[in-house]
C-alpha cells in the first residue's frame, strides 16, 4: 500500500546486470533506475518524487494483490498479480548481453497469463537527469523512443497493446489470457546509436541471463546455516559490484531517509574503502576467487593516486572528484534534501587504513601472494599510519561534529600495523620498518587499554575518556583485537546490549553527531552483535538472534541500511551492501564457532 | 628515409616518453601506467606485466617513429615542432581510440563500459582521454607524446 504515492522501502526488490540496477515495487512499478551506470543520473526516480520522478509501471488495470520472489538462485524477479478475473505472472530482468548485438542496457518485462483473463496497463514516464527534464518521445519504426542529450531509451512491446502518448508518458492497455504472453523491453543507449531489440533475441538473452545467475550461484561453496539468506546476500553483492571497474557500490540508491521526513539522506553510490575487508572475506569464503582478485586490484589502482593517504570513498571509476550537492526532488515521503555526491570524502577517517591492510592480509591468506610493488605501497601506508594514529578523526560513522579519538579508529590503526608486520614477517611487505610497525601497534594497544576503557561501564568506550559506548566496539572481536573471549570484550558486548540495544536491533550510538534529526537502528550493527557473540563463545545467543534477524528481511531476502525498531519499517538506502556483508560474516562466525 | 636515424629517434623519444610517464606516476599525478596496461594483456603477474609492457612499449615506440618518418617523407620536411604536432595527434589517438576501443578488443583483462556481471576483469577502463586514471592524465599524455614527437622530428633524417 502506497502512502502519498510512495511504496514502503521493504516493498522493493532489486534487479541488475553489474552495471546498473533497478528497484521494482511489489505493485509492478520500476521507481529507480540510473543510466547508463549505477552512479549516473536517474531516469526513473519516483521513489524520491512520486509526482515527477519518473517510472515504468506494469500492473493489472483492476484492483489486485501482488507477491514477488526471485527465481531460485538468480537475480531475476517474478511478480504474481492476483485479481478477481485471474492471475498474471511478470518476470523482470536486466539482461546480460550475449554475443549477439544487444542494446547498451536492456530491461525486460515478460507478462504471462496464469489463469482467467486480466486487463493490464503499462505506463512509461522517463524523467531524465534526476527528474529535471521530461522526455521528448518520438516513434522510431513504431517504437516510442525518449531522448535527452546523448541518452536514448526505447520502450518496445509485443502483444502489450497499442502505445499512445498521454501527457509526458507513453501508456498502453491490453488483456492477457491464461497461457498467452506479452513482452516489454526497455532498450537504452548512451553516446551511441540505439539498438532496437527483437523478441527472439530478448527471449534468448533472458534465458541466458537466468542461466548465468544459476551457474554463478551453483559455483558458490557455502553449505553452512542460513544458506538461503547467505546466497541471496551473495547474489545482491554481485549485483552491487560495478563490473566495468570491479568496484563495489555501498548501495544503489541515494537519499532514502534514515528518518522519515528527516534530512539524514545520503548518496551511497560510491565505493567505501571501509567495506573492502568484509567484501574480500565474504568473496573468498564463498569461493568468488576471481571477484576477490578483481576487487583487490581495483583497491590498489584506486588508491594509487593518493597513497600513502587513502580516501574514504572513491567513485566507481576510481576517481575522487565527488562533490555533494542537493537536487530538486521532493524526497521520499517528503524527506529532503535529496543529495547527490557525498561530503564524507573530505573527512579524515583513520579506520580505513586498517580496512585496507586487513583486505591485503585476507587476500594474501586466500593464496594470493602480494607482488613486490603492492608490498612497497602497503609499506608506505603502514608508515603513514605510524605518523597519524595519535591524531583524532571523524570515525567509522563519519560524524560531522568531530574529530575525536574514537576507540574503533585506534583499533583499526592497530589492525593496519599488526597486519603489515605479519605480512612483512612473511616477506610480502618490505621488512625495513617492521620493527617500528610492531612498536607502534603495541603503543596503540596500550592507548586503547588505558584511555579507552571505563571501569564504570565495564566496557571499552566510544572514544578516549568518554563514558558512553558505540556499536562499532562490536568490531573488536571481529578484527581479532585481543582474545574475543576475554573479560573486557565480554563486558563491552554486554554494555552495548545494555545501552544501545532495542529488542533485536542495535543503535549506533546515542551521542550527538553534528547532524540534526534521528535515525533507526543500523542493521549491520545487529549482525555485528551476532558475530561478536559467536566469537566470544556465546553461540546459542548468537544463533537465536540470527534466526530472528533473518526473519526481518523483506519478502525477497533484502535489507535496507536501517530498521525502525518499533514498526519494523526499513529506513535508509536499499539494499545496503554492508548489511548483507555483515549477515554473511555473522553466518560464518556462527558456523566456525559451532 | 634513414632507418638508423628513425631507430635512434624512436629509441630516444620512447626513453623520454616512458620516463616522463613513469615520473608522473611516481609523483602521484596519474594512475596511468602504459607499460602495465600493455603487459597485462600477456600476463596477470603484476611485476612481469610491467617488464613485458616496457618491452612492448619500446617496440611500439620504434614502430611509431617509422610512421612519423613516413609522414615526414610524404610532407617533404621534418622538424622538432612538426614532430611535436604529430605527437599531440598521436596522444589524442592513444587516449581516445587506442586504449578505449582497440586495446580492450585484444586485452583479456581490461574492462570496457559494456562489461557486465558475467565478466570479471582486472584493469578498469581508461575512459575518455584516460580521465579515469586521474584528472591530470591527459595533460601528461599530451606533454609526453609531444616530447616524443619533437625528439623524433629533430633526429629523423628524410
Amino acid at each position: 500500500m502506497r502512502t502519498d504515492g510512495y511504496a514502503p522501502i521493504e516493498d522493493y526488490a532489486l534487479i541488475g546486470d553489474g552495471r546498473t540496477c533497478a528497484l521494482i515495487a511489489r505493485d509492478g512499478s520500476i521507481d529507480w533506475l540510473c543510466l547508463p551506470n549505477l552512479d549516473s543520473p536517474s531516469v526513473f526516480a519516483e521513489i524520491l518524487d512520486a509526482r515527477r520522478g519518473g517510472s515504468l509501471k506494469l500492473q493489472p488495470d483492476i484492483p489486485f494483490g501482488a507477491s514477488h520472489r526471485y527465481l531460485p538462485n538468480t537475480n531475476v524477479l517474478e511478480t504474481t498479480f492476483t485479481t478477481d478475473r485471474g492471475s498474471v505472472r511478470v518476470v523482470d530482468a536486466m539482461t546480460i548481453p550475449c554475443v549477439s548485438l544487444a542494446p547498451m542496457r536492456e530491461l525486460v518485462r515478460v507478462v504471462e497469463g496464469v489463469s482467467g483473463s486480466v486487463p493490464m496497463r503499462w505506463r512509461f514516464a522517463p524523467r531524465f537527469n534526476y527528474g529535471s527534464t521530461a522526455a521528448r518521445v518520438e516513434a522510431r519504426h513504431g517504437v516510442p523512443v525518449a531522448t535527452y542529450g546523448a541518452e536514448a531509451i526505447a520502450i518496445a512491446s509485443w502483444n502489450a497493446g497499442t502505445p499512445a502518448g498521454e501527457e509526458d508518458a507513453v501508456v498502453s492497455r491490453f488483456e492477457i489470457a491464461a497461457g498467452s504472453r506479452a513482452t516489454l523491453a526497455l532498450a537504452t543507449a548512451y553516446a551511441e546509436p540505439l539498438i532496437l531489440p527483437d523478441p527472439r533475441a530478448i527471449a534468448s538473452r533472458l534465458e541466458g541471463t537466468i542461466r548465468f545467475w544459476e551457474h554463478w550461484s551453483g559455483d558458490r561453496q557455502y553449505t553452512g546455516p542460513w544458506r538461503e539468506h547467505v546466497m541471496r546476500s551473495a547474489l545482491v553483492l554481485k549485483m552491487l559490484i560495478f563490473a566495468p571497474s570491479g568496484a563495489p557500490v555501498a548501495a544503489p540508491t541515494t537519499s532514502l531517509p534514515e528518518d522519515i521526513g528527516g534530512e539524514r539522506n545520503w548518496d551511497y553510490r560510491f565505493c567505501w574503502i571501509r567495506d573492502s575487508n568484509f567484501h574480500i572475506d565474504a568473496l573468498l569464503q564463498l569461493g568468488c576467487v576471481e571477484e576477490a582478485r578483481s576487487l583487490f586490484w581495483w583497491f590498489m589502482q584506486a588508491t594509487a593516486l593518493t597513497e600513502p593517504e587513502v580516501h574514504v570513498l572513491y567513485k566507481l571509476d576510481g576517481g575522487i572528484g565527488i562533490t555533494e550537492r542537493t537536487i530538486d526532488l521532493a524526497g521520499y515521503r517528503g524527506s529532503r534534501p535529496v543529495r547527490v555526491g557525498n561530503g564524507a570524502l573530505e573527512q579524515i577517517q583513520h579506520d580505513i587504513y586498517g580496512d585496507l591492510l586487513e583486505t591485503a592480509w585476507l587476500y594474501s591468506e586466500g593464496h594470493h601472494a602480494l607482488d613486490h610493488d603492492t608490498g612497497v605501497v602497503l609499506g608506505r601506508i603502514a608508515d603513514h599510519v605510524c605518523d597519524i594514529w595519535r591524531r583524532p578523526d571523524s570515525g567509522i560513522w563519519e560524524v560531522r561534529n568531530g574529530p575525536f579519538h574514537f576507540t574503533h579508529s585506534k583499533a583499526m590503526c592497530w589492525v593496519a600495523l599488526d597486519r603489515a608486520a605479519r605480512l612483512a614477517d612473511r616477506g610480502e611487505l618490505p621488512k625495513r620498518h617492521a620493527a617500528r610497525w610492531k612498536r607502534e601497534a603495541a603503543a596503540i594497544s596500550d592507548f586503547i587499554e588505558q584511555q579507552c576503557w571505563s571501569d564504570r561501564l565495564h566496557s571499552y568506550t566510544r572514544s578516549a575518556g568518554s563514558h558512553d559506548v558505540d556499536a562499532s566496539l562490536l568490531m573488536l572481536p571481529i578484527i581479532h583485537y585481543g582474545d574475543p573471549r576475554a573479560e573486557r570484550i565480554q563486558g563491552t558486548i554486554d554494555a552495548v546490549c545494555r545501552l544501545l540495544r532495542d529488542g533485536d536491533f542495535v543503535y549506533r550510538y546515542h551521542a550527538e553527531d553534528g547532524v540534526p534529526g534521528g535515525e533507526g537502528c543500523f542493521l549491520n550493527c545487529s549482525f555485528w552483535l551476532v558475530s561478536a557473540l559467536a566469537r566470544a563463545g556465546r553461540v546459542d545467543e548468537a544463533s537465536a538472534l540470527m534466526d530472528r534477524l533473518i526473519a526481518r528481511a523483506n519478502d525477497v531476502g533484502l535489507y535496507a541500511e536501517e530498521i525502525d525498531p518499533t514498526t519494523g519499517a526499513f529506513l535508509g538506502n536499499f539494499p545496503q551492501a554492508l548489511v548483507h556483508l555483515a549477515l554473511i560474516d555473522a553466518a560464518l562466525s556462527v558456523q566456525r564457532s559451532m | 628515409m634513414n632507418i638508423g636515424s628513425d631507430l635512434a629517434g624512436g629509441f630516444i623519444g620512447t626513453l623520454v616518453l616512458t620516463t616522463m610517464l613513469r615520473g608522473a606516476s611516481e609523483l602521484g599525478w596519474t594512475r596511468m601506467d602504459l607499460a602495465f596496461m600493455l603487459g597485462t594483456a600477456v600476463t596477470d603477474h603484476r611485476r612481469k606485466a610491467k617488464a613485458v609492457g616496457y618491452v612492448m612499449h619500446f617496440v611500439l615506440g620504434l614502430g611509431f617513429a617509422f610512421v612519423y618518418a613516413l609522414c615526414f617523407a610524404a610532407i617533404g620536411r621534418s622538424s622538432w615542432w612538426l614532430g611535436a604536432i604529430f605527437g599531440v595527434l598521436h596522444a589524442l589517438f592513444v587516449s581516445t581510440v587506442l586504449v578505449n576501443v582497440m586495446l580492450p578488443v585484444v586485452h583479456p583483462r581490461m574492462a570496457t563500459p559494456d562489461t557486465a556481471a558475467d565478466e570479471i576483469t582486472l584493469i578498469e577502463p581508461p575512459g575518455f582521454l584516460m580521465l579515469n586514471y586521474g584528472r591530470n592524465t591527459f595533460l601528461i599524455t599530451l606533454t609526453a607524446h609531444a616530447a616524443y614527437g619533437a625528439i623524433v622530428g629533430a633526429v629523423v633524417k628524410i
